[in-house]
């Protein structure tokens, strides 16, 4: 029966498919209640086969799109499909079930169709605290998991008679916000079952065999694909390494090795290399170091391919037991899920300057460049005011780098200054350019930004988790680096410059000044 | 004001200019295409005026619709200009919101640059806070120094956009007077967009202040050469409005064209009754579709044209890249369809002059749809054989032929006009299969019934004047004006003062100009709208209200819409984020019924057409006009008149009411 579809049915159930994931996240950033999800964007949504292969996605946050495929994997490694039932939503955050960070709470709704299991919608969203030792769920010092906040293994939260209170109001318990949080959860609910409500209608059109056969054959599309570009990269080994800042409090930076190898249409990824699980929560998972490597992939060799479970199968990807990207589920990973995916990226993108330096762009600011103020907010709800700094794109061979930008796996947005002031005891007194942070070269890199912020109510606290402070952006082709990422906090009178990873209480009149990296230059001057 | 001369409407496009006219007391009309005098808009009205054989002195209103906003803010023809931002946010469009638009794309910039390089951007030290307390009140010192670096910037247009002038407007106020008095063009956020989220605000009110000067000459130009007519344009909310009004908020013309066409189709829907339609406008290059409720189509007010955000209400039209002229391609990911087109020159293959790749157009051609004998608007000559050289090695390919591919590249074309569809619907909460379609522009007709059925929707209208539509839009549209403002008040701690204030203020600036145009208060009509959301949402639901406001029942509504568009509602607070307000003089137009029942004409021909599954049906062509009044016709038909083609499917049957429209239903 397979491929028996034709390719213009095949197109109609994409369209459909992709209009459905698209839809769920319109569904999540309309409905929801944190800052995060409304104005930052986030979130992402997937949807699977039964199987957990991904079959179309939205437009969202790479890094969270490359994992969720590996969520409903490891999921089903957990959960028999038999246990699953029409209408159920399950909700999990475990790093080891296909996960990235405790924080990114995945909502997963099985979609039968005909009668049988078919797919599952994913809908991920960051919420804003998962509880843990420290407001906003970022603690610097942890040196274990569970001080990073509850742990949800595969929960039933939602079945066809409705949401299970209790569960629901342990959960919430567990968590600063619980009505902000409750909001989020109730918006990832809707969104999954829009995208039910969009497969129905699409087996009511074709039938879930003319589905499946149009699966089969964008899956076979991708690969076709997926191996032509990489057979348009030249064959050889190239090796790259790319530096966390440190590996833990006033510790030195702490390598991520890639050596790759392309052979024909074939890839593989070995970070076999990289340094040891490191103190702090800088360490990841090897499904965010996947997605590292298919979104690095996708850009450089084949940026309009549909992703789906077929694209991959070209690639091999291996991380060492022990290591930074597979340290066992005891680490702590908070911070790694954006700021060690990124250096994958980078060592990824270093190593592919050797072969195709033309596609590539010089070093950004590859850092979430996370601040979160956590506290009362100004109507004396609890709330964590989470918001992420873009900085300078990289330049590349033909142009140069834009300022302030979201790179690479994240494309969160800027929350503007009049939401923060409207919501927080917070003054946001400048937002400017950062001159001069851009690096020199034939084509500039693209500035970074200055954010001023200053502490208007008491109580709040800040933590900071950002890199790029110590490595800066790096240039390529003899392009220059970039300014380094700075934050500095004045306070009565005297300055201090804060690391990457801190976590601190403010006092009223504070003035925290976020100066965020430039983008690396690309050609000798 | 003499009123017995004829309402004329006319619609610019880029390649036909078209007008409609009615003379209201007689129900007698006219309706005319003439070729579009490259950018000479003026001459083109005039053009048609003559064509149309009426005189200025014979006409009472002429409304026109006009592409020159859009078409300056999609070439980047706009004017240069200065930005005023409160010191330390002068690079807030630099910034933006930090997002990229691609993902994966290494190649192309993240996002389109600022509108207003370095040089230009001017801090003035002040501030408001989000309360609307003054903080830091600039001083006439700043002021001066402002109005001087304006000036010494050489641009004829100045935008100011301060932080929080939404919540008050005298620092923009003391600045704005300051500067009118040296600059001839000035746009001041908090009238241009007093809502919140400065990045937002701040591009819009650039854009605007980077038309005016366009708008301003244009439209001072037509005024003087059609002086003795009360001249109007199309504004994007479709309504009408005054010269002098569009010249001072140009921006808000930026959808004048499409909202003309979608003013027709919410004027045929509520003259039909229709609950819910869906207007299906698809030309040469893009297809607008858009929601019509009740007879009003759906109005947005966060959208975006050409990459830049643009918070003016605006008809909410999802307009994709896809017409009969885009290019038909076979790259990764499949068959797909635009958004790169064919272009008026060479245009599809089968127009036979120099084209070479396939299109839509070519695909219907190569499926019969088109009359070869005729000669489309008396300008183009049909040639099917090299429509099918443009698709055969495409269907080389694929491995089939080039009749199958025909068929399948016009399910992949509606397809992705389904997903506009359903956007439009989707975010509205609606079931887009309760719509009825109604189909216009030059290819709209030919595609709707495989549309329809593709979506689930049972019945289609093509209505009368179909291809000039929007011309009939501006003579059927209301006057009206739009305005919102934010209010961010939350449900339990309701301020009826301040509200009061706040609406009423907002009626006088509405009804300002309408009384300027001599109409009475009596027959000016106000529509209310909420925006409502929880504590802590960003996006707001819309909620229509009935002044006095009664806030039990504006709640009771808001959780029932909230339910409908995303599933859930609470019983938590709610908060009123802005107000939104139309004032409008209704326009109730008659056109004559068209003669009853006649003969059934015999087809003009009878040729071979294609329709899924492919087979072909000898199908017999059809002369739109000499359809008699109630007629069914059972597919498979063709129904032309010069601009356009109708195809009814096999299966399908088709009807002609008195009012002229054409009816398709599964039959």
């Amino acid at each position: 029966m397979k491929n028996s579809v034709d390719p213009f049915t095949v197109e109609v159930i994409r369209h459909a498919l992709t209009a459905a994931a698209e839809e769920m996240s319109f569904v999540v950033m309309r409905s929801a209640r944190s800052p995060l999800l409304r104005e930052a964007g986030d979130l992402s949504s997937a949807i699977t086969d039964h199987k957990g292969d991904l079959i179309a996605q939205g437009r969202d946050i790479p890094i969270h799109l490359g994992v969720m495929s590996f969520t409903v994997k490891k999921f089903l490694e957990r959960v028999p499909a038999e246990r699953m039932q029409p209408g159920d939503v399950w909700f999990l955050n475990l790093p080891e079930v296909g996960g990235n960070h405790l924080p990114d709470v995945k909502a997963i709704r099985p979609i039968f169709l005909e009668g049988r299991l078919f797919a599952f919608a994913v809908s991920l969203a960051h919420w804003g605290d998962i509880g843990g030792a420290w407001a906003g769920s970022y603690f610097a010092a942890a040196t274990e998991t569970w001080q990073e906040g509850v742990r949800i293994p595969p929960l039933r939260l939602v079945t066809a008679d409705g949401i299970d209170e209790e569960k629901r109001d342990f959960l919430l318990a567990n968590l600063r916000g619980p009505a902000e949080r409750e909001g989020d959860l109730l918006a990832q609910v809707a969104s999954t079952r829009a995208a039910e409500a969009r497969l129905v209608r699409l087996c009511e059109e074709h039938g879930a065999a003319t589905i499946r056969a149009a699966l089969d054959r964008l899956d076979d599309l991708s690969e076709a694909q997926m191996r032509e570009a990489i057979a348009g990269l030249p064959d050889g080994i190239y090796e790259g390494e790319d530096f966390l800042d440190d590996d833990g409090p006033g510790g030195k930076p702490a390598a991520i090795r890639v050596r790759i190898e392309i052979a024909g249409d074939r890839a593989s990824f070995d970070f076999s290399d990289t340094d040891d699980a490191v103190a702090g929560p800088l360490n990841t998972t090897p499904f965010v170091a996947m997605a590292a490597v298919y979104y690095a992939i996708k850009a450089v060799a084949g940026p309009e391919i549909q992703p789906n479970g077929g694209c991959y199968r070209a690639l091999k990807v291996r991380t060492r037991p022990g290591s930074i990207l597979e340290p066992g589920i005891d680490k702590p990973v908070v911070g790694g899920n954006h700021e060690t995916s990124q250096r994958a990226v980078d060592a990824i993108m270093k190593a592919f300057e050797q072969a195709v330096p033309e596609r590539l762009t010089a070093g950004g600011s590859t850092t979430a460049g996370l601040l979160i103020f956590g506290g009362k907010r100004r109507d004396g709800a609890t709330g964590t005011f989470y918001e992420t700094h873009g900085g300078g794109e990289g330049a590349r061979a033909d142009r140069d780098g834009l300022p302030v930008v979201r790179v690479h796996l994240t494309n969160t947005m800027n929350t503007p200054a009049e939401i923060v002031e409207a919501e927080y005891m917070i003054r946001v007194d400048e937002q400017r350019l950062r001159a001069g942070s851009g690096g020199a070269g034939r084509h500039r890199g693209g500035e970074g930004m200055v954010r001023t912020y200053t502490v208007l109510g008491d109580g709040l606290s800040l933590t900071t988790m950002f890199e790029r402070r110590v490595v800066a952006p790096y240039g390529l082709q003899g392009g220059e680096d970039g300014a380094p990422f700075r934050v500095t906090l004045h306070r009565a009178g005297t300055s201090r410059e804060l690391s990457g990873k801190e976590n601190l209480a403010l006092a009223v009149g504070d003035r925290v000044v976020m100066e965020t990296s430039g983008g690396g230059g690309y050609g000798k001057a | 004001m003499p009123d017995n001369g004829w309402q004329v409407g006319i619609d610019i496009g880029g390649t036909f200019t078209d007008l409609v006219a009615l003379l209201p007391a007689t129900g007698e009309f006219r309706s005319i295409k003439v070729p579009t005098e490259r950018n000479d808009p003026v001459a083109s009205i005039k053009a048609a005026l003559a064509a149309a054989g009426l005189k200025a002195s014979e006409v009472d209103d002429l409304i026109h619709g006009t592409t020159l906003v859009t078409n300056a803010i999609v070439e980047d023809r706009v004017e240069p200009v200065a930005l005023v931002a409160t010191r330390g946010f002068e690079d807030v469009l630099e910034i933006g919101r930090a997002g990229r638009q691609h993902l994966y794309r290494l190649d192309l910039p993240p996002r389109r640059t600022s509108q207003v390089p370095a040089e230009r951007r001017i801090g003035l030290a002040e501030r408001v806070d989000h309360a609307g307390h003054a903080v830091l009140v600039p001083d006439a010192a700043a002021i001066a120094e402002v109005v001087r670096l304006a000036k010494a910037s050489g641009v004829e247009s100045v935008a100011v956009s301060l932080l929080h002038s939404y919540a008050n407007p005298g620092h923009e106020r003391a600045v704005g007077a300051a500067l009118k008095a040296v600059i001839p063009f000035v746009s001041l956020s908090h009238e241009v967009n007093p809502e919140t989220r400065e990045f937002e605000r701040t591009a819009t009110t650039v854009l605007n202040a980077s038309v005016m000067p366009i708008a301003a000459r244009y439209l001072d130009q037509l005024q003087r050469e059609v002086a003795s007519t009360r001249l109007h344009v199309m504004h994007s909310a479709g309504g009408m409005a005054s010269p002098e009004v569009a010249a001072r908020r140009p921006l808000s013309m930026a959808l004048s064209g499409p909202a003309a066409g979608i003013s027709a189709a919410a004027h045929v829907a509520a003259s039909l009754g229709l609950k819910k339609a869906l207007s299906f406008d698809m030309g040469g290059t893009t297809t607008d579709v858009c929601l019509i409720v009740n007879g009003a189509a759906e109005i947005s007010t966060d959208s975006k044209l050409a990459g830049r955000p643009v918070r003016q209400p605006m008809v909410a039209v999802e307009s994709i890249g896809a017409g009969g002229g885009s290019l038909v391609t076979l790259g990764t990911g499949g068959l797909s369809i635009g958004p790169e087109s064919a272009g008026a020159e060479p245009g599809p293959a089968a127009y036979g002059r120099g084209g070479t790749r396939p299109t839509v157009t070519d695909a219907n051609a190569v499926l019969g749809y088109l009359d070869t004998t005729r000669r489309l608007g008396g300008a183009i000559t049909l040639d099917v054989a090299a429509a099918e050289t443009s698709l055969a090695p495409l269907a080389r390919q694929l491995g089939i032929g080039v009749v199958e591919l025909a068929l399948g590249i016009q399910r992949v074309a509606n397809a992705t006009m389904v997903r506009a569809l359903a956007r439009v619907t989707v975010e509205r909460g609606v079931d887009g299969r309760q719509c009825t379609l109604l189909a216009f522009g030059g290819a709209g007709p030919m595609h709707a019934a495989r549309l329809a059925r593709e979506f689930g929707i049972g019945e289609i209208v093509v209505p009368r004047f179909s291809s000039g539509f929007s011309a009939l839009g501006c003579i059927v549209a209301d006057m009206s004006y739009t305005q919102q403002q934010a209010v961010r008040m939350l449900s339990p701690q309701w301020d009826a003062g301040r509200f009061t204030v706040l609406h009423d203020s907002m009626l006088a600036a509405l009804m300002e100009p309408l009384h300027a145009q001599g109409h009475r208060s009596e027959a000016i009509a106000i529509e209310r709208t909420a925006l409502v959301r929880y504590v802590g949402q960003s996006y707001a639901v819309e909620v229509p209200f009935a002044a006095p406001l009664d806030l039990e029942r504006l709640g009771r509504d808001f959780r029932q819409r909230h339910r409908e568009i995303y599933g859930y509602a609470t019983e938590e607070h709610w908060e009123m984020q802005s107000l939104r307000m139309r004032a409008l003089v209704a326009r109730k137009p008659e056109f004559a019924e068209l003669a009853g029942p006649g003969a059934m004409p015999s087809p003009t021909s009878v040729g071979p057409c294609w329709f899924e599954p492919a087979a072909p049906h000898q199908t017999p062509r059809y002369d739109r006009d000499l359809l008699p009044v109630g007629v069914r016709l059972a597919g498979p038909a063709v129904v032309e008149d010069a601009w356009s083609t109708v195809i009814v499917p096999p299966g399908y049957v088709l009807g002609a009411d008195a009012m002229g429209h054409l009816w398709i239903k599964e039959g």
